[in-house]
């Protein structure tokens, strides 16, 4: 089937049922989506499919077949970061940092569709990215740089 | 000249008399409650009132499959709200996680080709047999629907469907897809009597009714 991933094509020979995260850290070796629970429940795996923030351990290949996959690795770049990703920096958000790709593709996101979030909508849309450091305070504050940012304020 | 207006005359007679019989055909509505109860069995079920839910947005877990006791439940876990246009578009959408198929993983997200919560009026959750009948009959909270096509809605939408197919590990609804509509057919055929409309028949027919014979 053929995937876009982070801009680059490629063909894999995988079955339609395999998660789409194990395509890409297996079979592409793009491993910053990172494997969690493999139930869609902790946020880990997060990518982008066309834009939209997605469970990859629980999409399966064939349902993306021709569809534009981002990870962490195509947000941004060390020169030019996405603003979430300078936002983490700035914040310190990290602890030990397993759960944040995953953080980081699900308030870039969610920054696309709501530029200006309040506490709550962060609240809700960031949920269900669980870290069990705890960082949620400093996730909060770095989604609303993040927006500041973007926002150009 | 005047024997054919007469026959016409006749013949509309009967016809119009036929329509009226059949408008007035005698309905059972005991029989069309019971058929009303199979359906609340149906539409009270956790897999089909878990996401049929009020103006919070809030998808509740209730049911044997999350370790709950009867008449116990929380709501979805993580904060999941599924907002106004309730597919959770502008916060986290539901097929963020809910893909189009049944994930295989126990536990794992169900999933059918459309995830959405309910649309508001049509609010199931902790809502009496009454309510919901008579919810479902009111085109305003039913999608616009004459009874028939609700039946068409049962039988044909593939999230509707969902609740006979929840995935491994989850309580089906009860009955089946071609129960459900068999008896949202029957109930309509009997006049979809609403369990409030059959205590006021039951007082009626009680007041009717003939005094005992004394012996």
């Amino acid at each position: 089937m053929q995937l876009t991933v982070n801009g680059q094509n490629y063909n894999v020979d995988v079955e339609d049922d395999m998660p789409l995260l194990w395509v890409l850290r297996d079979e592409l070796g793009i491993t910053g989506p990172k494997y969690g629970c493999g139930i869609a429940m902790c946020g880990a795996c997060t990518v982008h499919i066309d834009g939209q923030a997605m469970r990859s351990c629980s999409v399966p290949a064939g349902q993306v077949d021709g569809s534009e996959v981002t990870t962490i690795e195509g947000l941004g770049s060390p020169e030019a970061l996405h603003a979430v990703q300078a936002a983490w920096i700035e914040e310190q958000v990290a602890q030990c940092g397993y759960c944040q790709s995953g953080q980081i593709m699900a308030a870039a996101a969610f920054l696309s569709i709501n530029p200006e979030p309040t506490d709550s909508d962060i609240d809700q849309a960031m949920s269900a990215n669980l870290c069990r450091c705890g960082t949620y305070p400093r996730i909060r504050a770095a989604v609303k740089n993040a927006a500041a940012k973007l926002q150009g304020v | 000249m005047m024997l054919t207006r007469f026959l016409i005359l006749i013949a509309f007679t009967l016809s119009a008399t036929s329509a009226i019989a059949q408008e007035d055909a005698p309905i059972d509505p005991q029989e069309g409650l019971a058929t009303w109860a199979k359906i609340f069995e149906i539409v009270s079920h956790p897999r089909c009132a878990n996401c049929h839910v009020p103006e919070d947005n809030r998808p509740r877990w209730s049911g044997a499959h999350y370790g709950l006791e009867e008449g116990e439940w929380r709501y979805h876990g993580m904060n999941v709200n599924g907002g106004e246009d309730r597919f959770g578009t502008m916060t986290l959408a539901c097929n963020a996680c809910h893909q189009q198929e049944n994930s295989d993983v126990p536990h794992g997200p169900p999933g059918a080709h459309v995830w959405m919560l309910a649309p508001v009026e049509m609010v199931w959750w902790q809502k009496s047999s009454g309510e919901i009948c008579e919810q479902i009959k009111d085109p305003e909270r039913n999608g616009g629907r004459n009874l028939e096509e609700v039946a068409e809605h049962i039988d044909h939408d593939h999230l509707v469907h969902w609740g006979w197919d929840p995935g491994p590990g989850r309580e089906p609804a009860p009955y089946s897809r071609k129960e459900a509509v068999e008896f949202f057919r029957s109930w309509a055929a009997a006049g979809a009597p609403c369990p409030d409309v059959a205590e006021a028949t039951q007082d009626y027919l009680e007041d009717q009714a003939l005094p005992e014979t004394a012996e």
